[in-house]
């Protein structure tokens, strides 16, 4: 464990250093991240415009939503995301090799490569954005509501992260598809709606086969309504499930890996 | 005139085959598009709860916007010709289109016209799957002239969408990548674009300025006239500020294309 840990602060030392040398394409970044959370708040902005709830959630409540899920979102991306998308690439053109080298874990080591430093910025004004909203609702969460909600979105990451792994793993199997890992996006649009919002079908699919609601909604509405031992369990029960699928599937694709030729 | 319009012909049919490679790329994106929609249906579906109208328009109206728009973003729409333009610069491939009786955007458009019909036949396929589910929000006006006037804007809005990726991809003869411009650019345009939601429903004076910006024309406005989000009168006006976008983007790809390759230096053989 101290081990990877080790591995892991050289690593991110070294994307610190990479950042200081491109600091054009670090403000360049942060801005395009910036810019797109906005387009996010301008959307529920034009439509609570026109209403005043969407399924029974009120506009700062869904602030609130949107906002934890670009914080979930943004740590995603500062943590794992340049490495888990080099990695597919990897996968294809042989250069996975590299990876099987090292001294640690493969997947650890795959996929905790890189750190993007304008994404991990960007998580204090996703943070700001959940606070804006929780003022505006009057909320004041005590010290243990805030460790379980941040307990939460760690939860939260870690599903997604799972899920990713899960998209990459696939290059194993299908070389000749690029960019699945790129469709994953379409998933994160689900964690922005309430989960009332779904029905029937995308009931079952998207709350209780898929991830992808519950890992923002879940936190969101832990601090808005207080503590829900359910849903606390639901979300850590799915944490555990999704992370133990996705390293299964990882090294079972890693048996298959044949180097360039894979 | 002939010569030219066979040598642009043959740029068409290596576009076409080289697209027709992708095709699981295209299908696969396509059906990820199908998710965009399903998010699209649950959230408009739970805003429209208890409410008969938004902004003048129901349910089905709003749900037939974004599926045409869905439709026009396959059909119209620039995916990746910016890259592309981009990747040619840097690694010099341009040099061969400075020695040939060929215009880089003419061959570049032939190519992005192929890539659009092989993508655009495509995002049938799912479309037609989920039909089914669909077709009880599929609400069309039937007036004859919005097909008169929707033809030619969606024809005008494909260079429109073209032209503006061919500018950025343009953007490699001074900087060493342009994703990032590309992608914050994209946000403008997912907004401004009516992408994110039917424009109309902005405030007032913000939809008034849109009308004069490009962003309205390369994909909100086809998309209103089909759907009837917009009349007669403001269509006909707009395919003529439509037109004036085109010719300016079309002479400022001119310009950056010239001052471009002053910048240019084509190494080796």
């Amino acid at each position: 464990m101290l081990h990877h840990l080790k591995i892991w602060l050289a690593s991110a030392r070294y994307s610190v250093t990479r950042t200081l040398m491109f600091r054009f394409d670090f403000f360049l970044w942060a801005s395009v991240e910036l810019v797109w959370m906005g387009v996010n708040l301008l959307l529920i902005s034009v439509i609570y415009g026109h209403t005043d709830s969407i399924a029974g959630w009120s506009k700062y409540e869904m602030m609130l939503l949107v906002g934890t899920a670009m914080l979930i979102q943004r740590l995603l991306f500062g943590f794992f995301w340049s490495s888990l998308f080099e990695t597919a690439r990897n996968i294809r053109t042989g250069h996975f090799d590299f990876f099987l080298a090292q001294p640690g874990n493969v997947m650890f080591m795959a996929t905790t490569r890189k750190l993007d430093l304008d994404s991990l910025v960007n998580t204090f004004v996703a943070a700001g954005v959940v606070i804006y909203a929780a003022n505006q609702l009057g909320l004041s969460p005590g010290l243990a509501d805030l460790a379980l909600y941040l307990l939460m979105i760690g939860c939260g990451l870690l599903i997604h992260y799972s899920a990713l792994v899960l998209t990459v793993s696939l290059a194993f199997w299908i070389t000749n598809a690029q960019g699945l890992e790129g469709s994953y996006f379409t998933l994160f649009e689900f964690s922005r709606i309430p989960r009332q919002a779904f029905k029937g079908a995308a009931n079952i699919l998207f709350v209780w086969a898929l991830p992808a609601v519950i890992v923002s909604n879940i936190p969101a509405h832990t601090l808005l309504h207080g503590f829900d031992p359910g849903h606390a369990l639901w979300l850590l029960g799915a944490t555990v499930a999704w992370f133990t699928l996705a390293c299964t599937v990882f090294h079972r694709g890693l048996r298959r890996y044949s180097s360039a030729s894979s | 005139m002939l010569t030219a319009f066979q040598k642009y012909r043959q740029a068409f049919l290596v576009g076409l085959q080289g697209n027709l490679v992708y095709r699981w790329n295209f299908a696969l994106r396509g059906f990820f598009s199908l998710f965009h929609l399903v998010v699209v249906f649950i959230l408009w579906g739970a805003a429209y709860e208890g409410q008969a109208t938004i902004g003048g328009f129901d349910l089905a109206q709003t749900m037939t916007y974004f599926v045409v728009l869905l439709l026009m973003q396959f059909f119209i729409g620039a995916f990746n010709e910016d890259y592309q333009i981009s990747e040619e610069i840097r690694n010099g491939l341009i040099n061969q289109f400075l020695l040939k009786p060929v215009n880089y955007f003419l061959y570049r458009f032939s190519i992005f016209l192929a890539a659009r019909l092989v993508s655009g036949l495509l995002i049938l396929i799912p479309v037609a799957v989920a039909y089914p589910f669909l077709h009880e929000y599929l609400s069309f006006p039937d007036e004859w002239w919005r097909l008169g006037v929707g033809l030619p804007a969606m024809l005008l809005a494909a260079v429109i969408q073209f032209s503006i990726a061919y500018c950025f991809g343009l953007l490699t003869f001074w900087f060493l990548e342009i994703q990032g411009f590309v992608i914050l650019s994209l946000a403008v345009e997912s907004v401004l674009g009516g992408q994110l939601f039917p424009l109309d429903l902005m405030p007032e004076w913000v939809f008034r300025v849109a009308q004069y910006l490009p962003f309205y024309y390369q994909m909100y406005f086809p998309v209103a006239i089909f759907t009837g989000r917009i009349d007669q009168t403001l269509a006909v006006q707009g395919l003529g500020i439509q037109l004036g976008w085109v010719l300016l983007l079309l002479l400022f790809n001119h310009f950056l294309w010239t001052r471009g390759l002053r910048r240019h230096t084509a190494v080796g053989g």
